[in-house]
């Protein structure tokens, strides 16, 4: 790398990263653990995972978990995670704002 | 095919058949325990499998659906066998699910009940007892990887292996979970199709999955049988030397008073604790019961903000108990401990600090035991070669307090330690420094949380280790020597560019213990992402021995996930912010 130089961004970020893995790694005396790190219980198989993404990290979830979080409820589809819509939890969103439920005090007319 | 009974009928029918039941037979006073008197009584199932119910209060509540037949088995109920915790689950489901009607009281007999005539032997739990210790570990199923892969996309395989059940109950397990949550057979229970022609079995990953556990979890098991024949609450009031290590803040010595309670499986409990590196001393008193023979359930300094559950197994000779004592929303604060029965004699728990330089000078250690007599002479504390004491003082009969120097040349190397008859092996180590660190846990996980979700912490160890008379590291010499003190820092574990985990996820606090930042999306991320990320954690040792320009570091990976927002057991009630001292 020392005679190719970046043109592009890209190409100055994947040599920025290459630069700070090897700096990573100096001094240090333990070794990562072997293959990904996926901690128990952890649900990962599902596109993308809840705690971790297939890798063992997080850079693949699903973000903000919030932006979710409504569909995985209605369609149970983190059943150990979320509270299911289908049988448990029917009521799990009740307490938030709806316009829908609320509609008598929405004031449509007067300023 | 069944002819339809009238409703009521089949529950006035039902109810008088567990009346005169119970009527035939003395309850004994352990739900589901036989007593010297009322036995003796074989545990075993029915020719063809199953247990009969005899509880009244079992067959009075369950009956209406848990149809018994003419040996007193109820469906499903007789043919699973399960944890206290299992058998919790189930009832809150059926009280979430199908409208059971069902006093807190007596659901607590049922679980007993159940626990007891229907439980796991201990070698039947061994494997899985992290499950019910609450234990965040790495597990692999080595037994069946296609099986672990089915059930782990939901839950941890410890909620499996802590069953027991017929083929055709595991065959309604699948089916119920199929039921309650239809998407399983699109995300583990069925393959969405196979190649053609190809070798692979053609079975579904549910039916496979039955298969094996039918065959490696059965309802009647040698264990089992011998267990239950000779089960019976332990006798196990007395006093109890504690004895245990606590991630985040170093050994724990202590003692516990354990009390006959109400009933003959029930307990009361006094115990004193000391921290030793910090000096914390606590006081707790808690109740207990324990299932199945072996198993301890207790909560001491309940509704105190140092409340917590203690999972214990109370082992065969009823003279140790080793386990877990936990609290936080995810279980992840509390000493692992064991417990080991004090008669009369002279016990030694532990010494502190354990790992001594080669050459120190006067250096004073604490021996923690019970029944220490206080007369004990200097010269009768003996460390063997190179460990000289110079004092003795007893400050109570559980600690004395000596002053010892070690030898220049004194060979590296664990001692034993022998006071009047009395002795402890490996309690204290002697080095020559610490030649590298481990941070346990290797990985660790934290959950975003404080605004509406309880932070999930993790605390993390620094251990240091000597390389041993070798002088070489990783070899089968190498020295333990326990806790060091180590400057704690985070940094970046590339993943992703440019994502700054460090900067978002928490704070690393300099007792090593990891305090997540608050969930919700954070709008001074990318994409509004959460709090979350890849981080490593590094412990940087400066202390004796270590060279200043190259201290030596350890590192260990952790990952600040999003909140669990439902569990199977309700939140610990941690308020947001550390609550732990």
């Amino acid at each position: 790398m020392k005679n190719l130089k970046p043109i592009n961004q890209k190409a100055g970020r994947i040599e920025a990263q290459i630069r700070r893995e090897q700096l990573d790694v100096v001094g240090l005396e333990s070794q990562p653990p072997e293959g990904a790190n996926i901690p128990l219980g952890c649900s990962l198989v599902f596109f993308p995972g809840w705690e971790v993404d297939s890798d063992g990290g997080t850079a693949g979830l699903c973000q903000p978990v919030e932006r979710d979080l409504f569909d995985c409820h209605l369609a149970c589809f983190w059943p150990a995670h979320v509270p299911d819509q289908l049988n448990h939890s029917p009521d799990w969103t009740a307490k938030c704002a709806s316009a829908q439920k609320d509609w008598r005090k929405l004031d449509l007319v007067f300023p | 095919m069944r002819l339809p009974v009238r409703f009521a009928t089949l529950v006035a029918v039902s109810v008088l058949g567990g009346g005169v039941l119970a009527a035939s037979r003395p309850q004994p006073l352990v739900p589901g325990m036989p007593t010297p008197d009322t036995g003796p009584r074989s545990f075993a199932g029915a020719a063809d499998e199953g247990y009969p119910i005899e509880n009244e209060t079992l067959i009075t509540r369950c009956s209406r659906c848990h149809e018994p037949d003419d040996q007193g088995r109820m469906t499903r109920i007789s043919y699973e066998r399960k944890t206290p915790e299992g058998w919790q689950t189930s009832i809150r489901r059926m009280m979430a699910l199908n409208n059971v009607s069902i006093e807190p009281d007596e659901a607590r007999e049922i679980v007993r009940y159940l626990s007891n005539r229907q439980g796991l032997a201990p070698e039947e739990l061994e494997p899985g007892r992290f499950e019910v210790e609450r234990r965040m570990i790495k597990h692999r199923y080595e037994a069946d990887a296609g099986v672990e892969e089915t059930c782990i996309q939901c839950h941890s395989m410890g909620r499996v292996i802590t069953q027991r059940r017929t083929r055709d109950e595991w065959d309604l397990l699948m089916a119920t979970h199929r039921g309650l949550y239809p998407l399983v057979d699109f995300q583990a229970f069925r393959t969405g199709g196979r190649t053609p022609d190809s070798d692979e079995d053609p079975r579904q990953p549910m039916d496979l999955a039955v298969d094996h556990l039918a065959e490696a979890f059965p309802l009647e098991t040698p264990e089992w049988s011998a267990w239950s024949a000779t089960m019976r609450p332990p006798r196990i009031a007395g006093t109890w030397l504690l004895e245990g290590h606590e991630p985040g803040k170093g050994p724990v010595f202590g003692s516990v008073e354990i009390s006959a309670g109400a009933t003959p499986d029930e307990f009361t409990t006094r115990a004193s604790l000391t921290y030793v590196e910090g000096g914390l001393t606590m006081s707790r008193t808690g109740t207990a019961i324990v299932y199945t023979g072996y198993q301890w359930r207790g909560r001491s300094n309940a509704g105190e903000a140092d409340e917590l559950r203690e999972v214990m197994t109370v082992e065969r000779g009823w003279r140790k108990m080793t386990g877990r004592w936990y609290q936080g929303a995810y279980e992840e604060f509390g000493p692992d401990v064991t417990l080991t029965r004090v008669g009369s004699e002279p016990v030694i728990a532990g010494v502190y600090p354990r790992a001594l330089g080669v050459g120190a000078g006067p250096t004073q250690i604490r021996v923690h035991g019970a029944n220490l007599p206080s007369d004990v002479a200097t010269a009768a504390f003996d460390f063997g070669p190179g460990v000289v004491v110079l004092s003795a003082t007893a400050s109570s009969s559980n600690l004395f307090t000596l002053r010892l120097t070690v030898d220049a040349d004194a060979a590296l190397g664990a001692r034993d330690l022998y006071v009047d008859g009395v002795s402890l092996t490996e309690a204290i180590v002697v080095h020559d420094g610490v030649d590298r660190l481990d941070v346990t846990p290797e990985a660790g996980m934290a959950r975003i949380g404080g605004a509406n979700f309880p932070k999930g912490y993790q605390p993390f160890d620094a251990i240091g280790w000597n390389d041993g008379p070798d002088g070489e590291p990783d070899t089968a010499d190498d020295l333990e020597l326990g806790r060091v003190s180590v400057a704690w820092s985070v940094e970046e574990y590339t993943a992703t560019y440019e994502d700054d985990d460090v900067s978002f996820i928490g704070q690393l606090g300099q007792d090593g213990v990891f305090v997540p930042a608050v969930d919700g999306p954070n709008p001074d991320r990318p994409g509004s992402r959460n709090n979350i990320g890849d981080v490593w954690v590094v412990a940087t040792y400066t202390g004796p021995g270590a060279d200043p320009d190259d201290p030596i570091q350890a590192r260990s990976n952790l990952i600040v996930t999003v909140p669990l927002y439902m569990k199977f057991d309700p939140f610990d009630g941690i308020a947001p912010g550390r609550l732990v001292p």
